[in-house]
């Protein structure tokens, strides 16, 4: 099948958007395991914790879901740190399989309490602009996927200037580059996991609203997939590396939207872990990564 | 200064330290020697927090820091430049030396006078530490634990892996660095030149201390030199 030039512009702008809350997953997932080297199995359940939370206070207050953000974000911060405290910081250096098992265990655990709190039942909010659709470069795209965009390369771009320019953001990158030599600084390290794990889960949340506001359905049980998709991307970017789950999520966005549109909505799922096979093929380590020592 | 007193350190079920026992006086420098496996790294890890498992006691300016978090033992101002130097490879120069004073915000050295005593560092200001020359890594792993305005400095072989001129090199500024007052606790396997420029030292055999003294005397011993120098 054919694609025009028109086709495929617009195509690309919706894996943009698709590509976001990939990002923030993988962004997260990756800042984690750079400070902590924690694979956070139980990634995409914080996201549906975030589009739970962002429908409930939706509900109540009837506020503008973007807004809601101010919501999603600090609480799952707050979770984060309290999931690192109570779970991760007592198994510390006891072995990567007590680490696994952990973190695949949060996943039944938090699923079951959001079933409690918030029943099984498949939910959806919806976007005070659903219906208005803007034109952009001459592409028709719904407003909501531009202000999607938008947010995600703002927390992106606050994320990075933290990183870069603040005392603690260098103390975590630090932490991530040489977890002993941040200790000989007086770096307090597991203060750092601490910091990373609530960073993580705070953008989860992000994408978790993100999602909800998206017009996309949501239940307890809904993280499983765009974790393993984001899994994907933070190995198709390289693992620990943000630059890598910016490029990687961009990447696995707009494949899945030239699926849909190409092959058919079936290969949605597919494609982007044929794209994670050729990759590794190629590269073992990523488009970012580096070799292990 | 830094009082050692019979320490003892294990790994799991080994005992790597016997009773150690040292101690290193404000302004001197002292050498620990020993060779490869007497356990001279252990003892370094265990003054820093390192070793999860060990009995005795250091005291270092008066206050009891067995057994302290690496991070709070810093911030005693006790720094350690590290046997593996421990960089951070993907900061720049400058990124790592900013880092190092961490443990003193506001309060650490200025970068001038850093330059001053390395002036190679100054040229390799924004380039990415991981890319640095072997000696160039020891000069920024030195410069950076100075960071901290530290009262006492141990280094752990600083001149593993360089070239001869450059442990001269080397320990010509950790000479340099002791007469401007600072108090050095040098852990070396290149014997004859650690000696000449220390007060006194220590060799550690099998995790035990065997013999102390005078370094000037040790460097003429017979035994020593027989032993540490091949002739």
């Amino acid at each position: 099948m054919v694609v025009s030039p028109d086709i495929a512009l617009q195509v690309v702008i919706w894996g943009l958007y698709a590509g976001c809350i990939y990002i923030l997953l993988a962004t997260g997932l990756n800042l984690i395991f750079g400070v902590m080297k924690i694979v956070n199995f139980a990634h995409g359940e914080l996201l549906m914790l975030g589009a739970f939370v962002t429908f409930t206070f939706f509900t109540i207050s009837g506020f503008n879901p973007y807004v809601l953000l101010a919501a999603s974000v600090p609480i799952l911060i707050v979770l984060g740190v309290m999931i690192e405290r109570l779970c991760f910081r007592p198994i510390l250096g006891t072995g990567k399989l007590n680490e696994i098992f952990i973190s695949l265990g949060l996943i039944y655990i938090i699923q079951n309490a959001a079933a409690i709190i918030w029943t099984d039942e498949w939910r959806i909010i919806h976007s005070p602009y659903e219906s208005i659709t803007i034109s952009v470069f001459g592409v028709n795209m719904p407003l909501d996927y531009l202000i999607i965009i938008i947010t995600t390369i703002a927390i992106l771009v606050a994320l990075y200037l933290f990183l870069r320019k603040t005392t603690l953001g260098r103390a975590m990158r630090a932490t991530s580059q040489n977890r002993k030599g941040a200790m000989l600084m007086g770096i307090n390290v597991e203060r750092m996991d601490m910091i990373s794990f609530g960073i993580g889960a705070g953008l989860a949340g992000a994408a978790g609203t993100l999602w909800a506001v998206s017009g996309q359905v949501f239940n307890p049980y809904m993280g499983s997939l765009p974790a393993i998709k984001a899994f994907a991307i933070v190995i198709i970017g390289g693992l620990g590396s943000i630059p890598g789950a910016i490029i990687g999520g961009l990447i696995y966005g707009i494949a899945e939207n030239f699926a849909i549109f190409t092959l058919g909505g079936a290969w949605k799922d597919a494609i982007s872990f044929l794209i994670l096979i050729l990759v590794l093929i190629v590269r073992p380590t990523g488009i970012f990564g580096e070799s292990s020592e | 200064m830094l009082e050692v007193t019979n320490l003892n350190a294990f790994y799991s079920n080994l005992h790597i330290l016997w009773d150690v026992s040292l101690s290193v006086g404000e302004g001197e420098i002292v050498t620990l020697l020993g060779a490869n496996g007497a356990g001279k790294t252990t003892l370094v890890q265990s003054l820093f927090g390192f070793i999860p498992r060990i009995e005795g006691k250091v005291v270092f300016n008066g206050r009891d820091v067995t057994g302290m978090h690496p991070y709070d033992v810093v911030k005693e101002g006790l720094s350690l430049v590290p046997e593996k130097r421990e960089l951070f490879p993907k900061m720049t120069v400058a990124e790592n030396l900013e880092l190092g004073g961490y443990s003193r915000s506001g309060d650490a050295r200025d970068l001038e006078e850093i330059f001053e005593l390395f002036p190679v560092l100054q040229e390799r200001k924004t380039q990415l530490a991981g890319t640095l020359s072997g000696g160039e890594q020891q000069m920024l792993a030195i410069a950076r634990a100075l960071m901290a305005q530290p009262s006492m400095l141990i280094l752990d072989e600083p001149s593993l892996g360089l070239s001869p001129l450059l442990v001269g090199n080397v320990l010509d500024t950790v000479a340099r660095l002791n007469k401007d007052g600072l108090s050095i606790l040098l852990v070396e396997q290149n014997v004859e030149h650690a000696l000449e420029i220390s007060n006194r030292a220590y060799i550690l055999e099998n995790g035990r201390i065997i013999r102390e003294g005078d370094a000037q005397v040790l460097l003429h011993d017979d035994e020593i030199r027989t032993a540490y120098l091949g002739f």
